[in-house]
Order: C-alpha cells, then sequence, then structure tokens
C-alpha cells in the first residue's frame, strides 16, 4: 500500500497534502469492496481466460498449453452454435416478452383495478419461489399423462402434447416458464419507476385533454425509458448466463434441443472432465455478455447525449 | 478521477501478487499437517486425534447401514474421527472433481466404480488396493471388475444392482398375461395392454439413462457381451456393429408400437411421475434396476406384494447368452491416493465392505451386496441373488464404463433413437465415430 502511495506522489508531485489524504482516505473505504471484487469477481474471470488455453480435465494437475486450440474446436462445434442459437432465443423473448410483460403487470397494478393487492400478490408470487421448485413444479405441470397444462389442452379436444419430450416443444416450453418467473422482477422495476413520475405532469395532460392512452405514450413511456435499458442490461445479461431452469427441467434435452451454453459449460466441465473447453465456453459467454452490455451502453449515452425522451 | 486510476491499477497488481502468493501457501500448508497430528498425539497408544474425511451419497436406511460401519471402525480404533458427510447425488461428481483438483479431497469416498473412478484412478488420485490385507475373494468378480482397472483394484463393491423388467401381477392377471419370456411374447403383451388402455411400459427418459438399459439389453442379447467389450477394447467390432444397429430397431419397433408412456423423453425419472404410473395401475410393465424395490417400500409399500419382476426376454435373432443381466455397482468405496494415513483408511474401507456391513445392507435396504454367500430374510433379495448367481455374466452400464464423452453421446443417441430423431444408422455410426475418437 505505501509503494502505492508513493508512487502516486511521483506521478504527480505537485498535489498538495490534502488532495493525498482524500485519495488515501477513498483507497481505504474502497478496499474492503475491491478485495472482495477482486477475489470473487476479477481473479475467477482471468483465471477463466487462463484455463481456456489448457487441454486440461480438470482433476489431474497436469495441464497442456495449447494456445487457441479450444476456441477453434468451439467454433466448429454445432452443439456449441445450438446453444448459442437456443440462448440468442431467449434473449429476445427476455427482452420482447418478459420486459413488456412485466410493464402490462406494473400498469395494472397502477390503475384503478379492483383487488389490486391480491394482483400484486399473484404476479410476485413466481418470482419468490425457488428455481428448483419451480422446475420441479412445471415438470408436473407439463405431464403429458396427468399433467394440468395436458389436461387443459385435451378438455379443449386435442391430443395430449408431450411438451418437454418433445425437439419442438421442449424450448418453449421452458421458455413459458423463464418469462411466468422473471416477468415480475421487471414489474417491481417498473413499479419503482412509476412511482417516481411526478403526478403534476399527469395533472396538465388531463387539463390539455390527453386521453389514458395518450398520457401513457407521452408521459409514462418516456419516464420509464432508463429503467428499460437497465431491465434490457439485466434480461440480456441474465439470459445469456441461464443455466438453473434447463438444468433441472430438460438438463438439455431432448437430443440437444433445449441446450444452452450454461448448461454445454456445466456437461464439458463437470461430465466430460475437459475443464479447459468448458472454460473456452465461459470466456465466449462472457465476451458475448460483455459486447452487449457495451453496445447497449454505447446507445444509452448516445441517446442522453441527443436527449431524447428525457 | 484521473488520478485514481493508476492507484487501483496499482492495488490490483499487489492483489494478485498477494492471491498467488496464497494459492502457494496453501499446498504447503497441507502438506505441513501430518507433523501437526504427530504433535497432537495423546498417550492412548497408536489412537491419535486422528481425522478421516467419508462421503457417501445414500440417504435413508442405507445411510444407517454406513455409518454403523463408521460407528464399528471408530470403536476398533480409538482416537480416530471419521467425519462423514452424506452429499446429494446431483451434486457429487461435481463436489468431487472441485476437490479433487483443489487438492482436498475425502479420505474415503463412494463412487460407482466404472470410468468415471478410472478417470481419478488415471489421475493418481486414488489409492490402489491390491497390495493391502483386504481379502478380496469376499467379493463377486463382475463386481469388483467393475473397480478394477489395469488389473489394479481401486475400490470395495459393497452393493449391486441388478436391470430387471417389473410388472404388476394384477393387471397381468386381470388381463390373462403371463410373465413373457420371448420377445414375440412381449409384443404380445404390449398388444394387450394397449387393447385395454394400460400403458405397456413405463420409461422416465429426461435423465437418459434409463433408455439405455434398451439399447444395453438389446445389444447384449443380440450379440452377446463379448460385443461391447469388443468395441470397447477396440478389438474388431464397433459401435457400428450390425447388432448395434439391429438394437436400435428393435427400440424403434417398441417406439412404433405404443409401448411406452406418451412424452417418455421429457419425464424425470427421480420426479417420480413414471413410479406413479407404476403404482397407480395405470402402467404395468418398467425395465428398472432392484433399486426400484426400495423406491417401492418408501413410496407405496401397498404395491409390493403386487409387483414382480422377469429377466429381459430372448430375441428370435439373438446371440447372445439368455442369461445375461444389465447391472451396476454401487456403493463402491475407494480412498484418495495422498490421505495422510493410508492404514487408516484402508481399515475403513474393509469395514465399510465387511461381511456384516453387506448383510445388514441386503437385509435392511433391499438391494443386493457385491459380497458372495451374503444370508438374507428379504425375499426379493434372495430372488435378485439367485438370478445374479445364475447369469452368465452381467454388463455394467455403458455410461459408468465408456470415457464420459462417448457414454454422454451413448445416452444423447439413445434418447433420440426413442424419440425417433434418429435413425438407429445414424445413431451406431455417431457412436463409432466418437469411438475413435476418444478409445483409439
Amino acid at each position: 500500500m505505501k509503494t502505492a502511495l508513493n508512487q502516486d506522489t511521483v506521478i504527480s508531485p505537485v498535489v498538495n497534502k490534502d488532495k493525498r489524504k482524500k485519495a488515501k482516505t477513498i483507497l481505504l473505504f474502497v478496499l474492503p469492496a475491491l478485495l472482495v471484487y477482486s477475489v470473487f469477481i476479477l481473479y475467477p474471470i482471468i483465471a477463466t481466460f487462463n484455463y481456456s488455453m489448457y487441454d486440461w480435465n480438470g482433476v489431474q494437475a497436469h495441464k497442456e498449453f495449447i494456445g487457441l486450440a479450444n476456441y477453434a474446436s468451439l467454433f466448429a462445434d454445432a452443439t456449441f452454435w445450438q446453444a448459442l442459437k437456443n440462448n440468442m432465443l431467449l434473449v429476445l423473448v427476455s427482452v420482447f416478452i418478459q420486459i413488456p410483460l412485466g410493464l402490462v403487470m406494473a400498469l395494472v397494478l397502477f390503475s384503478p383495478v379492483m383487488g389490486k393487492k391480491f394482483l400484486n400478490v399473484i404476479f410476485f408470487l413466481p418470482y419468490l419461489m425457488s428455481t428448483v421448485a419451480i422446475g420441479l413444479l412445471w415438470i408436473f405441470m407439463y405431464d403429458p399423462i396427468n399433467g394440468p397444462v395436458n389436461q387443459l389442452v385435451q378438455m379443449f379436444g386435442f391430443n395430449s402434447v408431450p411438451w418437454l419430450a418433445d425437439k419442438n416443444t421442449a424450448m418453449i416450453a421452458i421458455l413459458i416458464v423463464v418469462v411466468w418467473q422473471f416477468s415480475p422482477f421487471y414489474m417491481i422495476l417498473f413499479k419503482a419507476a412509476m412511482v417516481g413520475i411526478p403526478d403534476e405532469l399527469y395533472e396538465a395532460a388531463s387539463i390539455d385533454g390527453a386521453n389514458g392512452t395518450q398520457k401513457f405514450y407521452y408521459i409514462t413511456l418516456p419516464a420509464l425509458i432508463p429503467t428499460v435499458v437497465t431491465s434490457s442490461i439485466l434480461a440480456i445479461v441474465g439470459s445469456l448466463k441461464a443455466f438453473d431452469i434447463f438444468y433441472i427441467m430438460t438438463g438439455g434435452g431432448p437430443g440437444g434441443a433445449t441446450e444452452i451454453l450454461g448448461t454445454y459449460m456445466y456437461k464439458q466441465g463437470f461430465i466430460h472432465f475437459s475443464m479447459g473447453y468448458a472454460s473456452t465456453i465461459a470466456a465466449v459467454m462472457f465476451l458475448i455478455a460483455f459486447v452487449c452490455v457495451v453496445i447497449i451502453q454505447i446507445i444509452e449515452h448516445q441517446r442522453k447525449k441527443r436527449g431524447l425522451f428525457t | 478521477m484521473k488520478r485514481k486510476f493508476p492507484i487501483l491499477i496499482l492495488f490490483t497488481l499487489i492483489l494478485s501478487i498477494f492471491l498467488t502468493a496464497c494459492g502457494g501457501g496453501s499446498g504447503q500448508e497441507s502438506s505441513s499437517e501430518p507433523t501437526n497430528d504427530d504433535s497432537n498425539t495423546n498417550s492412548s497408544g497408536n489412537g491419535s486425534n486422528v481425522e478421516l474425511d467419508f462421503w457417501y451419497i445414500d440417504p435413508g436406511e442405507k445411510e444407517q447401514v454406513y455409518l454403523e460401519a463408521v460407528a464399528r471402525f471408530e470403536e476398533n480404533n480409538p482416537g480416530v474421527t471419521v467425519n462423514s458427510l452424506r452429499i446429494p447425488n446431483d451434486d457429487y461428481k461435481q463436489r468431487m472433481v472441485v476437490a479433487m483438483s483443489g487438492g482436498n479431497p475425502p479420505d474415503a469416498f463412494v463412487s460407482w466404480g466404472g470410468s468415471w473412478l478410472q478417470e481419478f484412478a488415471d489421475a493418481g488420485q486414488v489409492l490402489e488396493l491390491n497390495d493391502t490385507d483386504i481379502d478380496f475373494d469376499l467379493y463377486l468378480e463382475t463386481a469388483l471388475n467393475n473397480a478394477t482397472f489395469d488389473e489394479k483394484i481401486y475400490g470395495l463393491p459393497l452393493g449391486i444392482s441388478q436391470t430387471l423388467f417389473w410388472y404388476n401381477k394384477e393387471l397381468f392377471a386381470e388381463h390373462g398375461l403371463e410373465a413373457p419370456e420371448t420377445y414375440e411374447e412381449l409384443l404380445h403383451v404390449i398388444d394387450v395392454l394397449n387393447e385395454n388402455n394400460i400403458i405397456p411400459i413405463t420409461l422416465a427418459n429426461q435423465t437418459k439413462w434409463p433408455g439405455a438399459y434398451y439399447l444395453m439389453y438389446f445389444a447384449d442379447r443380440l450379440g452377446g457381451e463379448e460385443l461391447f467389450l469388443s468395441a470397447y477394447n477396440r478389438e474388431g467390432k464397433g459401435f457400428d456393429d450390425a447388432a448395434y444397429v439391429r438394437a436400435g430397431e428393435y427400440i424403434q419397433e417398441l417406439v412404433d408400437r405404443n409401448a411406452f408412456n406418451p412424452g417418455f423423453n421429457g419425464v424425470p425419472y427421480d420426479a417420480g411421475q413414471g413410479r406413479q404410473l407404476m403404482y397407480s395401475g395405470q402402467s404395468a410393465m418398467m425395465l428398472m434396476s432392484t433399486a426400484f424395490i426400495n423406491n417401492i417400500r418408501q413410496e407405496a409399500p401397498d404395491f409390493e406384494e403386487k409387483v414382480d419382476f422377469f429377466p429381459f426376454p430372448t430375441l428370435p435373432d439373438g446371440n447372445g447368452d439368455p442369461t445375461n443381466l444389465g447391472g451396476a455397482t454401487s456403493p463402491v468405496w475407494s480412498a484418495y491416493s495422498q490421505t495422510e494415513h493410508p492404514e487408516l483408511v484402508i481399515e475403513l474401507l474393509k469395514e465399510l465392505g465387511s461381511v456384516e456391513t453387506a448383510t445388514e445392507y441386503e437385509n435392511r435396504t433391499g438391494a443386493t451386496s457385491g459380497l458372495k454367500n451374503i444370508e438374507t430374510d428379504d425375499v426379493f433379495v434372495q430372488k435378485f441373488a439367485e438370478v445374479a448367481a445364475n447369469a452368465n455374466d452381467i454388463h455394467m452400464p455403458y455410461d459408468q464404463t465408456l470415457p464420459p464423452a462417448l457414454a454422454e453421446l451413448h445416452k444423447d443417441t439413445t434418447q433420440e433413437l426413442l424419440g425417433k430423431t434418429m435413425t438407429p444408422e445414424e445413431a451406431a455410426e455417431k457412436m463409432e465415430q466418437k469411438a475413435k475418437e476418444v478409445l483409439e
């Protein structure tokens, strides 16, 4: 630590005592969080990139450095592309279905409807359950013979659908669960943001003769854009690193139809004993998520600069 | 703002040095532990305050049997404490990999034998048991073979299970059916049950291993036990052998006959919907390991008197021995090679795999033990042991014998065969291609 400060003085010898003291204080305050952050976030990320350069089974101490060979075989791996495709589908569904649905639910709770408290609880309940419980619950819901979903389907005169067993329906079945589980989270975000919109704006709009739809488009929506951006980042990053619900409900099957990067990484690392290759998948996941967030941040920055909606 | 950056960078640098120092330190720490232990030695004979870690999976009655064995060991070795830790099945493989690579695995641990254990054994992480005073004649050869690699023994098999066709006697009697001995008879049973709106066979294949039983049995019945061994050891035959293609055709024929419950590829075995179909009489048969009797006793005790089993039927074009069985070893006890107290750990393994433990295991858990000539009062276990004793060969699950990547492909392709998204030729070809990559 001493060295750090000395270095600092060397770099900028003109700093007065006051400023140096300030830097020290800042440093001391940052230190605990930085320590935790370094040990649990920074170091693992760097380690992942390091491991991804090795042919390593994760059990032996022996590792063989193979450079970028893991990356080469990853990009030639059909399962990887299938998993990436499924992840992208998950991203699209999260951004374009979950978030709007969360918004609608928040709007419902802000409108003068009966039993708002009751609806609030109903809407939020899925988010409170653990993913393992949700996964098992929905496995039973989708049961081809005794499941409620199929009994409903049969009531309408259709044949029962083997939701999780059919390559064509398995992904959709899980996406429905994901939407069901995570929409309430965005609802809460939107609700919090809506509380912050001043009532005067609506009053003024009413005086100007705006109807409900106009109020939504010209006041509510623009005021919620920052929340939409935050939600999108969370949704994209969350979708890219998804794992649990897929692992529990299908384990990536049938025939790789619901394989996502998370489950594929798990399989490579802990079932196939190729920790090096699994690290490569993890590294690529990190890069994709990182690039996505950077792009969103840039767009957001541009938007702020142009002053759109704000 | 700008001035903060150099400090931050420096800090990360210092931190990373600190971290690497930590990494090196922990290695030294573990090697200095034995001296620590020695200094703690009490005057009470050989008994120092030695602690051994022991990991196992099974809950319930099996857990009790293991813990009693551990207690006996502790009694015989005063001053030794065994930290027994039950790890949930789903986490176990992952926890072991992390523990092994982190250099801090348990002294004694459970496995299923087969390739999973071999992976660790090849890495030099598992204690070789050949040159110990363990009496290997106690154990069934087929069971012991599953923990023997290159003639080195790495584990003691306390338990062995067989895969058999379970059926509901009541339903069979109701529809005038008898336990089928041949494939044609099985097809007849399937047709009759289908006509009566009963699901002939329950299959819960989301986890893929229940469906793999079919491929393994069909292949064994068609080509005998040599088929797999030859393909695995790369001695002439391959996984694209005509018998494997034919096995795939048999599987798809069963699917086409509506032999299985709809949507079986999405039903996980552990969640219990599959067994529910059996218990409730909605389905009449299930190809499952002998562990099923344990499930019955816990989940639907009344069902036990309705249930019986028959061996996998013979095939018209089968060249394999019809007494051949499918089976699996579990639990198999092994030890960590770098353990600080190898003698004590071997004593612990011996106790966990002793005749006394095996007798308790058979009497109380409804499972067959991997030891020879264990007396038991359990009627089902007696019958299992009889089938096992009459068997010409017991094949272990492919996913325990094959290297992990190939094992996974075997289960994936079989699931796709059952889902009819792959032809038998494609599945066999994919397997052989991967086998060439992995085994040669």
